[in-house]
């Protein structure tokens, strides 16, 4: 990312700091047990959670390589978030209600929580747990290092010590406030956000002369850009939308939120809500991808150095200074929010679901819950700093590991009775393992697949086969995988 | 009906798998293999849906329109992609600003579902997803088994 240091925009960063910083000692206060710790003492009203979730979903990807992937592949890179007027409400009715109901009989507070209970199992809630931490670190170490490349470009500091300035302030807010102070700074962070992401979109339409001028600008330079697959087979393309789209239902840092909303009913428009938001959101991912191309096809703009650069040239060169600040201090705080997101599901795996894999309980949950805090945040600053070029490498299959691993043991157990224990353990390896073994295999140049196949999708169909192949091989011990009390969340 | 759900999951899952496997094969995957991705795309989402929406009681109830018409805008709308004729470059004739095979892409395979789904699922909410009883009937049937587990 090029450095984008100017008086306002430093201001406006300091200012956007600032105020996380009040938030979280607020939160701070507010936290005194490990229900509010982790989730928000199931107290969080319709408004707050949908814009949190919706800032939790899209990450300083959506405001940076996301345009810049488009930039690069055309409409291809569509693909990644068309799901998204789907994936909200395939989550409220295969896993909201379900989670919701289930926190409110079993007092659940993590992902694996739901898992151990629906299969009776804390084997298959702690391999749930360990799947989930593999991919924590790798999101925790890319994200980590976004925001040392983030904080450097407005700052000017360097890398590393951004990487540390980044963490610091994240912390801070992690383990004091825990959720609670990650909630309430992604609310105001994604206010600001879609406010800026429209406010952008409109610049583009404007320098542009609308939709119609971007595509006219484009068609004759570079026709298979619109195409409708873009630059890719037909095949990657819909692989985006099917790892995208069904890979939701296992993201836990949008599905353990379902926990944390204080009224059940309040689920009505959460959906319709949700989606609208990440609209909004996404407009600047749509625009400026599209946008930067029709100012490079019709020479209004030189051609980009490299494509991350999308979002910085076109705030640098076409809109306000003002605009510019505002969208670069939320994209550090996006993946600042998106580190206090995974640090407290890492936390809660390591403090909750592990010591009851092997039969104990943690006594004191809040307070080793934030001593798990600190530790995985120095952990991820620390591989984010020494890995090299191993970041990028475990950053590609967090989504997928999460989506492998999680989809078929979680949305589809919660839906069908017909599952079983023995079916989600088998898949939650082959989701691992898979993942695991052919991105090692990918990143060393070993062995890569063909054109229009990727990892994350294969791993997701496989582990989905799995899972009802092996639960239909043992349905006989279907029945005795479900208490009573799971049972009738399933069923109503 | 749940069954029919989990059959068109397995299927549709298997239909993806098969696409993939063809890309394999020396020259990269077929066009036919390009649908039959579409087709097992659309029936998991749809396969998906189903089973989260329907209640053992009534199965799915008013959602049933709903969900036909997202079957037609996303396999429909991915079917046209793949008919119309490739774009024509500068003589490219636009809809609301774009191609027409990016147009059916952006807006109707990605903008039109939510008006239908998320819609649908407030409207139907009360009835379909959580009715106000469902909540004392799982809270209850808790409290009874603990008591049980108690003795």
């Amino acid at each position: 990312m090029p450095h984008v240091t100017s008086p306002t925009i430093i201001i406006v960063a300091l200012l956007y700091f600032l105020g996380v910083v009040a938030i979280s000692i607020w939160a701070s206060r507010r936290t005194r047990t490990a229900r509010d710790f982790f989730v928000a003492g199931h107290g969080i009203g319709l408004i707050a959670l949908t814009v949190a979730s919706v800032s939790t979903s899209v990450s300083g990807f959506a405001f940076i390589g996301g345009p810049g992937l488009l930039y690069s592949i055309g409409l291809a890179a569509l693909y990644i978030v068309l799901p998204a007027s789907v994936t909200n409400v395939m989550g409220a009715w295969v896993l909201a209600k379900r989670m919701r109901l289930l926190g409110e009989v079993r007092g659940l507070m993590t992902v694996p929580d739901a898992i151990g209970a629906r299969y009776r199992s804390p084997g298959a809630q702690g391999l749930a747990g360990v799947s989930m931490l593999v991919a924590i670190v790798g999101y925790m170490a890319t994200n980590c290092l976004a925001m040392g490349y983030v904080i450097d470009a407005i700052f000017g500091v360097g890398v590393v010590p951004g990487i540390w300035l980044g963490m610091g302030i994240t912390l801070a807010y992690s383990v004091a406030g825990g959720i609670l102070a990650g909630i309430y700074n992604d609310v105001f962070q994604g206010t600001l956000m879609a406010l800026a992401s429209a406010l952008v979109f409109v610049f583009v339409l404007s320098v542009n002369d609308g939709m119609g001028g971007i595509s006219r600008a484009i068609m004759p330079v570079d026709a298979s850009f619109l195409g409708p697959w873009g630059k890719l087979t037909p095949i990657a393309a819909l692989s985006f939308f099917f790892v995208f789209g069904m890979g939701s239902l296992g993201q836990p840092q949008s599905v353990h939120k379902y926990y944390m909303l204080r009224d059940p009913q309040q689920l009505k428009w959460y959906p319709l809500l949700k989606t609208l938001g990440l609209v909004l959101v996404l407009l600047l991912y749509f625009g400026v991808g599209v946008g930067v191309k029709a100012l490079v096809a019709s020479g209004r703009m030189p051609p980009l150095t490299a494509p991350d650069a999308a979002t910085p040239s076109f705030l640098l060169g076409f809109t306000p200074v003002l605009l510019a600040a505002v969208v670069f201090s939320g994209v550090a705080a996006a993946t600042m929010s998106a580190v206090n997101s995974f640090i407290n599901i890492g936390a809660a795996v390591v403090t909750h679901d592990l010591p009851i894999a092997f039969g104990r309980r943690v006594k004191n949950e809040l307070f080793w819950g934030r001593i798990a805090t600190l530790t995985i945040a120095i952990l991820a600053a620390l591989i984010a700093q020494f890995s090299g070029s191993m970041v990028a490498f475990l950053g590609i299959f967090g989504w997928g590991l999460f989506g492998a691993t999680l989809v078929p043991a979680l949305a589809f157990g919660l839906n069908w009775e017909g599952a079983t224990k023995a079916g989600a353990i088998a898949s939650m390896a082959t989701g691992l393992v898979i993942t695991l073994a052919f991105e090692t295999l990918s990143f060393f140049n070993v062995y890569s697949f063909p054109t229009g196949v990727t990892i994350s999708g294969l791993a997701l169909v496989l582990s989905i086969l799995v899972f009802f192949g092996v639960s239909w091989l043992t349905r006989m011990t279907a029945a005795a995988s479900l208490d009573p009390d799971v049972r009738l969340v399933m069923e109503v | 009906m749940r069954r029919a759900a989990v059959a068109a999951i397995v299927l549709s899952t298997c239909a993806i798998g098969v696409s993939y496997a063809t890309a394999f094969f020396a020259g990269g995957a077929p066009m036919w293999a390009a649908w039959l991705f579409a087709v097992g795309m659309t029936g998991t989402i749809l396969g998906t849906l189903t089973l989260g929406a329907m209640r053992r009681d009534r199965g799915l109830g008013r959602l049933v329109i709903p969900f036909i018409i997202m079957t037609v805008l996303l396999g429909g709308g991915l079917a046209a992609v793949f008919l119309l004729p490739a774009d024509l470059g500068a003589a490219e004739p636009l809809l609301l600003g774009l191609p027409r095979r990016a147009a059916i892409v952006l807006y109707v395979i990605g903008l039109l579902p939510i008006l239908v789904l998320p819609v649908a699922y407030a409207l139907t909410f009360a009835d379909q997803t959580l009715r106000p009883d469902d909540l004392e009937r799982v809270l209850h049937a808790a409290r009874a088994a603990r008591a049980e587990a108690a003795r």
